[in-house]
């Protein structure tokens, strides 16, 4: 069996244990991007994830016999070499048809959204994780090693095959900026909707970790850059090579923790309260209305929050019905593209 | 201030900056609001409760005109020890007890002695004594 095979298998088989892993992320009371009774969710509905799941996996086993039964040529041309593609798609096309299929069939026993919202006047901490000192430590990273490059001018910028590096290490703090600016907005305009004891207290530690990640990310860019700046540098040249995956190695660890993590405590860390303390919270205070596709998009224009829980996956998604999003959007496109034109 | 909330009732006839300005000033009153706390900012609060900020904002203004909460910049809204008015606003009372009136034949429709609705409203002024 070819490589190709191997890893077309390894996607049908991701894809299906991601599938099979979704309906388990959303709140307690959310099944397929439908606000329903916890007490439907719990009994009756796991009857239809339990079919969600079955038509999941048909489709992977499917496509991975259709991969062993008609191995792609070696060569990369030919209609024979767009089969695995082919079956890839077609198995992920069958998951989404079956999300769909569910998701219609939960529609039936959606509750409507209360009528009383209720708010906490507490004070909340809306800071970046580790304050200031933690979010420095990119530009930290970046700046050290622009003075390393710096002291090594000479040398570096004559080198063949060279990157540019101040150029990379600038693109790189925009880069820094930009992910600061994402867990600075996800931080502040996030909404908390269990109000007190210890399901806001889960919800707001599950706010803190995501807002972690784009942290985390600004972290691995001025690694990455940095590395690649160093080896620049003819006197260092082959001194990181093969081990620069290592410096990696910790932040992927912490991001597939991380992943793990949201996927055992569900959206809002509400999977891992007891049922008795969410009483009072029900659904993630989002209309299904503003959900379209299935629950993949939130557009609702007369919701003031620009992120909100998704609910397929884990994780924060923006609403795309409010202009400040677009703002943010577009802000954060138009920075990296002017930083870009700038710098190369 | 621990569990201290607001509650928005969105099939309330109540307009919402008058059902969050009426849900403050009732900690206000009833001194679980107390001077030099803090409210949550207007955008944190709007977000939470799902409405435009300007609806938060109109609340916080309608209090801080009350003389209960001085805005600042990005400081947001903090409760100030109020003084109590000099002279009797008669027209606010007026309208005020013009309020009370109705309600109260709304009780009596629903069925409660005025001996009940007696108990009932000295039970609410006693508890909002400051």
């Amino acid at each position: 069996m070819t490589s190709a095979a191997w890893s077309m298998m390894l996607m049908v088989t991701g894809n299906a244990i991601l599938f099979h892993a979704i309906p388990r992320v959303s709140r307690p009371d959310i099944l397929f991007a439908v606000t329903v009774p916890e007490v439907f969710a719990r009994g009756a509905g796991r009857a239809l994830v339990s079919r969600f799941r079955a038509i999941v996996w048909s489709g992977a086993v499917a496509a991975l016999a259709i991969i062993l039964l008609f191995p792609s040529p070696e060569s990369r041309s030919g209609p024979g070499a767009w089969l695995p593609m082919g079956v890839v798609a077609g198995n992920m096309i069958v998951a989404l048809a079956a999300w769909l299929w569910a998701h219609r069939k939960a529609r039936a026993y959606a509750v409507a959204p209360p009528a009383v919202r209720v708010a906490s006047l507490a004070a909340r901490d809306t800071s970046l994780p580790g304050g200031a000192l933690v979010a420095a430590g990119p530009f930290a990273i970046l700046l050290a090693t622009a003075l390393v490059v710096y002291t090594f001018r000479g040398e570096a910028l004559g080198a063949p095959g060279t990157i540019e590096p101040f150029q990379w290490l600038a693109f790189g703090g925009v880069y820094v900026a930009m992910s600061l600016v994402m867990a600075v907005s996800m931080a502040r305009r996030t909404r908390q909707i269990a109000i007190d004891g210890p399901a806001a207290v889960a919800e707001e530690r599950y706010r803190r970790v995501n807002v972690l990640v784009p942290v985390l990310i600004g972290y691995g860019v001025a690694i990455q850059l940095s590395a690649a700046a160093v080896e620049s540098i003819p006197a260092f040249a082959g001194s990181l090579s093969g081990r620069s995956w290592l410096m990696m190695m910790p932040m992927m660890l912490v991001n597939f923790g991380v992943m793990f993590w949201m996927f055992r405590v569900g959206q809002g860390g509400q999977r891992a309260v007891a049922p008795a303390a969410r009483q009072e919270i029900h659904g993630d205070a989002t209309p299904d209305h503003a959900w379209k596709v299935g629950g993949l998009w939130y557009f609702n224009p007369r919701d003031p929050a620009i992120w909100v829980e998704n609910r397929i996956g884990p994780g924060y998604g923006l609403n795309m019905g409010n202009p400040r999003t677009w703002l943010l959007i577009v802000g954060l496109i138009l920075v990296q593209m002017t930083a870009a034109r700038l710098l190369f | 201030m621990g569990s201290l909330r607001v509650t928005l009732n969105l099939e309330s006839p109540v307009p919402a900056y008058r059902q969050i300005a009426d849900d403050l000033r009732r900690h206000l009153v009833d001194g679980r609001l107390k001077p030099g706390d803090l409210l949550p900012p207007i955008r944190q609060l709007a977000l939470d409760l799902g409405v435009h900020f300007n609806t938060v904002a109109l609340a916080y203004r309608l209090l801080a005109d009350e003389g209960w909460l001085v805005l600042k910049r990005r400081r947001g809204a903090t409760v100030i020890a109020r003084n109590a008015p000099r002279a009797v606003d008669r027209r606010q009372v007026d309208h005020l007890l013009r309020q009370l009136g109705h309600i109260a034949a709304q009780l009596r429709s629903a069925g409660m002695s005025s001996r009940q609705i007696a108990s009932a409203l000295r039970r609410v002024a006693e508890g909002a004594q400051s």
